[in-house]
Parts: C-alpha cells; structure tokens; sequence
C-alpha cells in the first residue's frame, strides 16, 4: 500500500489528464496584479514582491506545472479586467468573474469565496442600512465593489472612484471618504496593519468567487482550472490563507456583522 | 381610476431582473420537471434530459446558473451522496448470497477487465499513475439502470440477472476502494508510508462504523425515535451523512461511506418498504436530478467537440464496452450461462452512472481530470446507457423466466386481531424476513362493527413493530368476514408467508378452520402463531407424523424447518413428533410444527404469555 502511495503521490508534475500548461515565457509563471504591497496578499514592493497569499498562490501554480520561478507585473485593475494582462500567463488579484469581465477574461474555478466588507476608520459605526447610506463611499475603479454600492447601499452620496487600493485606503486613512468595499480576508488584515486606525465593521449578505484571470481563449484554461481545484483539495489554498491573511481573517466571517442592504 | 391617474403610478413600478436562490431554485425544478420527459418521448433515456438541461441553464448554456454560483453544486454534492447511498441500499443482498461463487466471479471479470484496460489507456495517454488508476475505476464501476426492465419483465430471480445485480456490489465497492486510495494520496500530505496507513486505517474505521455500529445505531435510533415517518427518513439521511463524514475525517471520498451505509442499512430498509419508498420519492424527485442537473453544468459543447476530448471519449467508450463484453463472454463460457443470458448480464453492467460520475467528479474536484476528461467521461455515460438499454430491452424476451418460486420472506403478512401479539409476531417476522431483504406489512383484523375500537389500538401494532425493526405501516383489516379479507389482501399484496395471530388455543380453535379455509385460498404457505410472550429464545421443530396420509401443496417440514433456522439459526434441527409435542412448550421456547386440520381444530397447547407456538397448516 505504501508502494502504491508512494507511486500514485509521487509525481512532480501533473500529467495531460489535468490539462497541459504552456507559458509565455519559457519556465517563468507570469503574473499580473495591479497593487504590491497589498497586506496579507502581496508582500514586499512593486519591484520586488517576496511573499502573502496570492504571490504564494502563484508559485504554488509555478510548481505544479513544472515552472522554475515566478515574475510578476503590476498592471491597473481596470485594464486587467479588460483583458490586458501585459503578456502575463495569468492575473491574480481579488479578481470577481462576472459576465462582463468573461467577455474578456477567462476565469478558473475560485480559489477562494469572499464577502464584501465594510471597512472605516476605527470609531464610526455602520449598525444599519440608514448609517451606511448617510456616509461618504469610496470604491476602486473598476471592481464589483462599485456597482455595490450604488445598487445595494445606494449612499446618499455618490461613490468617489480610485484608482486602486493604496489610493482608496489613503483616502480613507485621511478622511476624504468615510467607508468603503474591500473582500473580507483584505479588509480584515488592512485593519489589522493599521495600528487601530481602522476598522471593518460589517460584511455585506451576499458571496463573491474570487478566480485567477487568463486571456480569453487562452490555451492554459484547463491546467490553471484543475490546478486550483487541487491547490483547494489537499489544503494548500487553505494552509496559505492561514499562514498570510491569519485565522482572524478565516473566521471574521463569523465574527463581523451582518448588513442588510436594499437587495436583502 | 382614469387611465391619466394610473400613468405616473405605474411609471413609478420598478421591476427587476429575476435573481437570488428563488430563481435558480425554480429555474432547477423546471429542468428536472422537463429534461427528462422530452427525452423519453424521443426514446432517450431520461437521465440524459437532466445532463442536457444542466447544460443548457449552465454557464456554457444561457448561463442562467453561472460559474461561480455555490447554491447547485453544493446540492448536487449532497445528491451524489444521496445516490451512492440508494444505490447501496437497495441492492439485494439475498440474490447475492444464493448465487456466491458466480457473482464472485464475474464481479472480479467485470471489475478486472475494464480496470485493467482504463489503466493501460490512461499510462499510454501520458497519465500520471494516480490519473490512469481512477480511470481504470470509473471504467470498471457500473449502475443497474435498465434492472427495473429485467425485474418488470419477472427476470428478477433468473441467475443470470442475479448474477450481475450481486457483481454491483463488488465492482462498486472496489471501483470506490481505488477512488479512496487515489484521492488520498492526492489530497492527503505526508509521507507515503503515513497516507497508505492514513488509507487503510481511514478504510477499516469506515468499514468498523457502517457494518457494525451504523446497523446497531440505527436500528436502537428506528426503535425510539423511528415511531414518526419523518424521522426514520431523517434518520437514514443522518445515517449516511454520519458515513461520509466519517470518511471524510480521513481523507477518503464521502461518496465511499454513503455507498458503505447503504449496505450496512440494506436490511433495516427493505426495497418494497414504505421507507424505502420515501428514500427512492424524495431521491428520483430532488436530490438525484440536482446532483445530475449540476453535472450538466459542466458540459461544454466547445469542449465535448475538441478533437481531444472525442479522442478520451472514444478510448473510454472501447475500453468500457470491451471490458465489459469481455468479462460478460468469460462468464458464458466459465458459468454455463446462455447466449440471451449473457446479453443480458452485459447490458445491465454496462451502462455507466454513479459511480463512473462519482468518480469523474472526485477526480476533477482534486484536479487530477480537467473538463475534457470530464466531458469525455460524460459521453461515456450517454452511450454506455443508451447501449446498455438497447441490449436489456432485445434481450428480456428471449430469456426464458425463471421457475424459482417467491422466497418465503421477501412479503411476509402479519394479520392479528390481538395487538398484545405483535411484539412476538413482529419480532419472528422480522427474523423470517431478513435473509430475503423481505418486508412485513402488519395488520390488525377489525370486524366492521369494532373498527372505531380497534383503529384506536393501532398505534401498539405499530410501536410494536418499530421496536422489532420492521418496516411497516400497521394497518386496520376492516372486513365483514375475515378469510376473504386476508386471501384478497394477501393476493393483492403479492404475499410470500402469511402468518395469522391467534393469543390463545380458544382463538386457535376459533381461527382453526378460518386458517384452513385462508390456507386453502392461497398459493402461498400460511401460519398460524400462538401465544403473546416475548421473543423466544430458543426454537424448536417438529416433524410431521411419518404416517400422515397424502401431503399438502407446501413441503410442510421444508418450510418448518427453514422457519425455524431463520428464527433460531443454523443449528435448528427437527424433532419426531412425540406426545409431549402436544403439550405448552416450556418458558422460551417456540415450538414449529406443520399441523393436519384436526389439530388445527383441536386446538394445540396454550403456550400463553411464556412460550410460542407457529403452526403450519399442511391440508
């Protein structure tokens, strides 16, 4: 038995049952995602990403199709969710299929579910939808968090739009906006890195997949897609989670309270 | 209101897109009310419309259910552990033990071969080991799909039906025992040494748990909480949850231990019985058609075109079917079965549903199959149905019925007219029924003036008869004259044994000629049961006296005897009729003894509420 688990398991590679990878470059993963450091999921510098969640994530893809390292680009969210991945095999960053985006994206099977999550400056309460409505918003450009807002909290004000998530954290750090979306295990650990300054509050009633992103019609569909579906079986996926965001973060769905908004 | 009133107010009504669990919900049930009627009315198999329809509703369809939606997978997950369990529990057992050498033996061929030849493809395809191995196991699995033909069809008993009914039970096992070895050397991390042990171990707890304590469980669970209908329901998903989960614990597939909990509940869930009746209602109606609705979900007619997927699927479809045929061929020449017999057993082991499906799922849900394999295996399981089918409907005619005649205790009627027998009586039905996966109906005889007094005591026959196991629905008998009543009932009812409850030797003799003339009216045996005590312990036969003149329809000693092994066990032997035969049996002690009609009518011993006596009208 042991004979035959050493044989089954034991493979570097996984074979064509899974579907075959082929890289843009040869031997090299290449990554787009628009904001590093993002806490928790990109670690290090724009130039120099050296660990959290999904730049793990990436490499953990990297070995499993036989890859020797991983590159990483930095590309704008709202051009990344247009398709344009600057020649990177894949993009992972917080990425939500949606119909619109499959337009011009392929998308693998979720690597992980999130809910949408309130997050403050640390004192301001969000009890109910009413609150949340008086308060200013702010969301990143491009992302699901937009329609979000305007469609489930409908604020009195409109949302204020950045560019990404440095920029909208800033302007909440700062007080140029009082609230704004971000996927729960982020939000969690930008709270935690925050020194107490904020907070998430409260998570919205409704779940989002969050998926690696390929060009359309990319011939790497496959691969990446069982890749993920094995990642998340034999707990990879989760022991990363655990080992980056942290287990606040894994049961702060628990933890945070409910929003009833106007869809629920 | 004018009509330039209502203009602003209706301008004002906002409607929305439909969407959320409600739609998808509906949009689900509508597919399982329609997929599979419009495929039979074009003489598909229905199973096919809810593989379509999933496509169709799916993301690669009008993706009216998208990628990322948790809702229908998260419920098909649910309905594949709901169908290796039915699968599991309705398998008959008794077949399989009556014809032991030839379903050993051609389950290990129609296992082998398929897995044999899967694997050899899967290595020459480049697979890694693990890949081809599970493979090899979706091959070599198979679903009794067109068996509701051959037992229509009254094949039921024939051997060679039996034959390839009780080769389900091992091809399906072992086909699981290589998914959980594959799927835990996946998933599971460590060295390879601790995952085989993690295997092995994880497997003799889950074999430990479903054959030795689920039953024991369960059946402690039917006799205190089962009195409600919904509960034993409950009850049996909760036992094959309790399975999966145990499975899961060490890694193995859930499916393994919803499939080991039906078997393990086999017994306690006869096929005829009304719980199984709910399982199969509820099964066919939601949790079976989901499971299939959402692995339509993942058929993608761009892929299923791919030259690459047609190549799998091609390699699949002659791997199976030549595993299959090869194993079916073997079996003829090995077991001495006939040419339309051999048809037969090939078409009803070939078609592919279950566990091929189980399988595939796993394997793409660790990664180790991506969606060509699985639109692959997916055509795989269109044709080997449709192939399977069209052999099972050209072959039942040509295979003639089998003699054998109805087993004793696959349909036993319990007909009382004291509820303080039923504890005893269902208790010794319950014993005669199990070694033929038999049910027990119970009824409480009420003459038509005593109805409203009687259906009053209804509910002890029916505590009575949960606290012995059987799966009943006690009944009133209401009648104007009681032989007519139990010959129409226990025609009706397609009854094997009819055993009639008489409290004392007064109600004997009373029940005497009642007995004979019911005796008299039915093709199959009757008995007649004596005394209100307990359980016995301990059995004895007696035989009948050697210079009896004539004989009676049944072998009358035959039966007591296989009666009272059932009751008592394999050791029972029969005993000379002897004075003392005639006289109460002591405290515990059934006594079993074929009676000519002056016995009957004499009326035997009194064993009150101490000992027991079944007697067998031989007329």
């Amino acid at each position: 038995m042991a004979l035959l688990a050493a044989a089954l398991g034991g493979c570097g590679s996984i074979g064509a049952s899974a579907g075959d990878f082929t890289p843009a470059r040869p031997g090299v993963l290449t990554v787009a995602t628009s904001a590093v450091p993002s806490p928790g999921f990109w670690e290090g510098t724009a130039a120099h990403p050296t660990d959290g969640f999904e730049y793990e994530l990436a490499r953990a893809l990297a070995r499993r199709f036989g890859l020797d390292r991983v590159a990483v680009r930095i590309v704008h969210f709202h051009r990344i969710v247009r398709g344009h991945l600057g020649g990177a095999d894949v993009a992972i960053d917080l990425l939500t299929p949606t119909s619109e985006r499959e337009a011009s994206l392929d998308f693998s099977g979720p690597y992980l579910r999130s809910v949408p999550t309130v997050l403050v400056r640390a004192g301001t309460a969000v009890p109910d939808l009413k609150t949340a409505q008086e308060l200013r918003w702010g969301a990143i450009q491009s992302t699901t968090f937009v329609e979000t807002i305007e469609d489930s909290i409908v604020p009195e004000e409109e949302a204020v739009l950045y560019d990404g998530q440095q920029e909208v954290v800033a302007a909440l750090e700062a007080g140029r906006i009082e609230a704004t979306l971000l996927d729960l295990p982020l939000a969690v650990a930008i709270a935690a890195r925050s020194g107490g300054r904020l907070e998430a509050v409260a998570q919205l009633p409704e779940k989002e997949a969050l998926a690696v992103a390929m060009p359309k019609g990319s011939p790497n569909r496959q691969a990446v897609d069982s890749a993920i579906r094995a990642l998340a079986a034999d707990g990879t996926i989760e022991d990363l989670l655990e080992e980056w965001v942290g287990s606040e973060a894994a049961n702060a769905e628990s933890a945070i309270p409910l929003l009833h908004t106007t869809l629920h | 209101m004018t009509i330039p009133t209502l203009t602003p107010l209706l301008a004002g009504i906002e409607l929305k897109s439909p969407g959320g669990a409600t739609w998808e919900f509906l949009i689900l049930f509508l597919v399982v009310i329609i997929g599979p009627p419009l495929m039979t009315r074009a003489r598909v198999p229905g199973i096919i419309g809810l593989l379509v329809g999933g496509f169709v509703i799916g993301p690669y369809g009008l993706n009216l259910i998208g990628a990322g939606n948790t809702t229908v997978p998260d419920l098909g997950q649910l309905g594949l552990l709901y169908l290796m369990f039915v699968a599991g529990v309705e398998l008959d057992l008794a077949l399989i033990r009556s014809h032991r050498r030839a379903v050993v033996t051609y389950g290990v061929l129609t296992f082998a071969l398929p897995m044999l030849f899967g694997t050899l493809i899967g290595l020459a395809l480049g697979w890694i080991p693990a890949a081809a191995l599970l493979l090899g196991a979706l091959l070599s699995s198979h679903t009794l799909l067109p068996y509701p033909t051959a037992r229509a069809a009254g094949l039921s008993a024939d051997r060679g039906v039996a034959t390839a009914v009780g080769a389900t039970v091992l091809t399906d096992t072992a086909a699981l025992v290589v998914l959980a070895a594959v799927s835990g050397t996946q998933v599971a991390g460590g060295s390879p040494a601790s995952i085989a042990a993690q295997i092995v171990l994880g497997l003799a707890v889950l074999v430990a748990f479903t054959m030795v304590a689920l039953p024991r469980l369960a059946r402690l669970a039917f006799r205190y909480l089962g009195t409600d209908r919904v509960v034993r329901y409950l009850l049996a998903v909760a036992s094959f949850l309790a399975a999966g989960t145990v499975a899961d614990v060490f890694g193995i597939e859930p499916i393994v231990g919803a499939f080991f909990a039906g078997l393990a509940l086999n017994r306690l869930v006869p096929n005829e019985g009304p719980l199984m009746d709910r399982i199969d209602f509820f099964g066919s109606a939601v949790f079976v058609p989901i499971f299939l609705v959402s692995v339509g979900l993942l058929l993608d007619p761009g892929v299923m075109v791919e030259g690459e997927t047609l190549k799998l699927a091609g390699l699949f479809v002659l791997a199976s079917l030549a595993g299959k045929a090869a194993s079916a061929g073997i079996a003829r020449l090995a077991l001495g079965y006939s040419g339309p017999q051999a048809t037969l057993m090939l078409g009803l082991t070939v078609p592919q549903a279950a566990a091929t499906l189980a399988a595939t799922i796993v394997g793409f849900d660790i990664g180790l199959f991506d969606q060509s394999v699985v639109n692959a295996a997916l055509v795989l399981i269109l044709v080997s149905i449709v192939v399977g089918t069209l052999l099972v409907d050209r072959s039942v005619p040509t295979v003639p019925s089998p003699e054998a005649g109805l087993r004793v205790g696959s349909r036993i009627l319990v007909v009382l007219t004291d509820p303080g027998q039923a504890r005893l009586a269902f208790g010794l039905a319950a014993r005669i029924a199990a070694a033929d996966g038999g049910v027990v109906r119970g009824m409480l005889a009420a003459p038509a003036g005593e109805m409203a007094a009687l259906e009053a005591r209804l509910a002890e026959l029916q505590a009575a008869g949960y606290a012995a196991g059987v799966d009943a629905e006690a009944r009133l008998l209401v009648h104007h004259s009681l032989v007519p009543a139990v010959v129409d009932t226990a025609t009706e009812g397609r009854a094997s044994l009819v055993i009639l409850g008489a409290a004392t030797t007064a109600d004997a003799s009373l029940l005497g000629s009642d007995a004979e003339a019911i005796a008299a009216g039915l093709p199959v045996p009757v008995a007649v049961l004596l005394g209100s005590g307990a359980e016995p312990r301990e059995v004895e036969v007696v035989r009948e006296a050697a210079d009896r003149p004539g004989g009676g329809a049944f072998d009358a000693d035959g039966l007591a005897i296989d009666l009272g092994r059932r009751i008592g066990g394999a050791d029972v032997e029969a005993n000379d009729l002897v004075p003392e035969s005639l006289q109460p049996p002591r405290p515990g002690l059934l006594r079993i003894m074929p009676v000519t009609s002056w016995q009957l009518l004499a009326g035997p011993a009194d064993p009150g509420t101490t000992s027991a006596v079944l007697l067998l009208p031989d007329l």
